[in-house]
């Protein structure tokens, strides 16, 4: 430590006087360095990577619904096929690798709400997701809260995120634990008859995706919107 | 350097973080320590499904680098070989320790795990990740002061004496579990067939949640065929694949407190060993 750490109180609640690198980003850049200096993986393997995991997102599965919705055919095949279907909205399950993003597996499924059936997707062991047509899971998705009750409360949970359903829907939680992935096909909300692809698409939020919410016409946000900041952000 | 009173600080910090039954001594002697408890201090940590807890505001966050680059850096050493997924899944979700788990962020967790599954297999070693620790913190010692934060590693291995997985070999082109398809033989269950979820002792790692172990339900769906997780976690190297099921469950049979329409269900994926005729 430098001189500087002694001169202020440890009271975590105020603010370091200094911009320090913290805990994590040492440990991070350590092991990176290691890794690319032993020939682990290559600085340019690195960077394929990260490129890859940049340009995820949920649009592309916004995308294959809103087809799936105005395509009957494209239906069937979403539900048949999802990995077929997902490469025509420029998902291929087998990149960047060959073999798929090693966490995600690329056994992917998309569960279909009916009037009598809604879907809801979490993963109680860790935070299971299908990142290549989703991207990266919200916060609160992986956290223990969200997981413990989910299982076992889900009307409660889903009435948090302001979805309140009938007893005559059957709600289907799926504990996504193993290797497929999961989303939801939340069904077309009243209001967009005439719609285009491109409108359906912006309506079809992470959320519904999850199945937390369900699509409405002129919501194109997520239930939570609420986001903290970082300290020393990715992209910065 | 830290003075005498800065260590005793840190030393009463430790002794407050609680992660035992208060109503037990530490180390308490073997008659103390009954069946339940035994189970509940060896239950994967990860296994938090149906735990109660009370409503929290849900938030989403924004992805700090080092967030970013961790998930990237374990990717990437599942892309060459060094470790499966599964691997990753427990070193950083279980073998933590509850402290740990429930103490660290998310993606803190998976950092620490490639730091053990490097120093584990031999690829690096503990004193030399320490002084590289140390070497990155210095160079940063007047805080980051508009600097990005950047690797700068001081060479390029070629990595050809790297010790390597075989499933990178064998998954391209095909993926995982496509991989295994045909390897399993016929499936003892078919959709609609009752089951029960086996009480197995559980050491170490499953991911067959506790909450469904006892449980009848029902198949839903001959999923694919794939190394359980039990084995997989380990890359034992022939490991034999096994039919996964999607398992239904009633959500009133499943919980002895659930109040909703007798409709709601729960569906899981349970390798066939969790699973026996009911």
């Amino acid at each position: 430590m430098t001189e500087h750490h002694h001169d202020h109180d440890h009271d975590r609640t105020v603010k370091p006087m200094v911009d320090e690198i913290t805990d994590f980003e040492v440990l991070e850049i350590a092991l990176r360095e290691l890794c690319i200096e032993k020939g682990i993986f290559t600085a340019e393997e690195h960077r394929r990577f990260t490129e890859f995991a940049e340009q995820i997102g949920p649009t592309p599965a916004a995308r294959l619904v809103a087809r799936a919705w105005l395509d009957p055919d494209f239906k069937s095949l979403a539900l048949a096929e999802p990995m077929t279907a997902s490469k025509e909205v420029g998902v291929d399950w087998l990149e960047p690798t060959g073999f798929g993003t090693p966490s995600d597996f690329t056994a992917f499924q998309i569960l279909e709400d009916t009037s009598t059936v809604h879907n809801v997707i979490v993963c109680a062991l860790c935070s299971c997701y299908p990142r290549p047509i989703l991207g990266n899971s919200p916060e609160w998705y992986r956290t223990p809260n969200y997981r413990r009750r989910l299982v076992r409360w889900p009307r409660q949970v889903l009435a948090e995120f302001g979805l309140y359903l009938s007893d005559d829907v059957e709600v289907r939680v799926q504990d996504s634990n193993q290797k497929h992935r999961f989303m939801v096909m939340p069904m077309r909300p009243e209001g967009t008859d005439g719609w285009t692809e491109e409108q359906l698409t912006e309506i079809i939020t992470r959320d519904c995706l999850i199945g937390v919410a369900l699509p409405k016409a002129g919501v194109t946000t997520n239930v939570i919107t609420a986001t903290r900041a970082a300290m020393h952000p990715a992209g910065d | 350097m830290s003075n005498a009173a800065e260590r005793a600080t840190q030393l009463d910090l430790v002794a407050r973080l609680k992660s035992a039954y208060p109503e037990l001594p530490d180390a308490p002697t073997p008659d103390l320590l009954d069946h339940d408890r035994f189970v509940a201090y060896l239950k994967p940590v990860h296994d938090v499904g149906g735990e109660p807890d009370a409503p929290i505001k849900y938030e989403n966050k924004d992805y700090e680098y080092w967030e970013h680059m961790t998930y990237v850096i374990c990717e990437v050493l599942a892309w060459r070989g060094i470790w499966l997924s599964e691997e990753r899944r427990r070193i950083g979700n279980v073998d933590v320790g509850r402290a740990v788990y429930l103490g660290f962020p998310y993606y803190g967790r998976w950092l620490l795990s490639v730091a053990r599954v490097l120093i584990e297999k031999h690829h690096i070693g503990l004193t030399e990740l320490s002084e590289r620790m140390a070497e990155v913190k210095e160079r940063y010692a007047d805080g980051l002061e508009g600097q990005t934060l950047e690797a700068r590693p001081k060479s390029e291995g070629d990595g050809s004496q790297v010790k390597r997985n075989s499933h990178i070999v064998h998954a391209v082109g095909k993926g995982d579990p496509q991989v295994y398809a045909g390897k399993a033989g016929a499936p003892q269950f078919k959709v609609g067939d009752p089951v029960v979820v086996r009480e197995l002792p559980v050491l170490f790692y499953t991911r067959t949640p506790e909450y469904v172990r006892g449980a009848r339900g029902e198949i839903a769906a001959v999923a694919y065929e794939s190394p359980a997780a039990e084995d997989e976690t380990w890359d034992i190297p022939d490991a034999k694949p096994e039919w996964f099921y999607i398992v239904r469950f009633s959500m009133a049979e499943l919980w002895d407190d659930f109040n909703g329409p007798a409709t709601d269900s729960l569906r899981t994926e349970i390798p066939e060993r969790w699973l026996q005729a009911g």
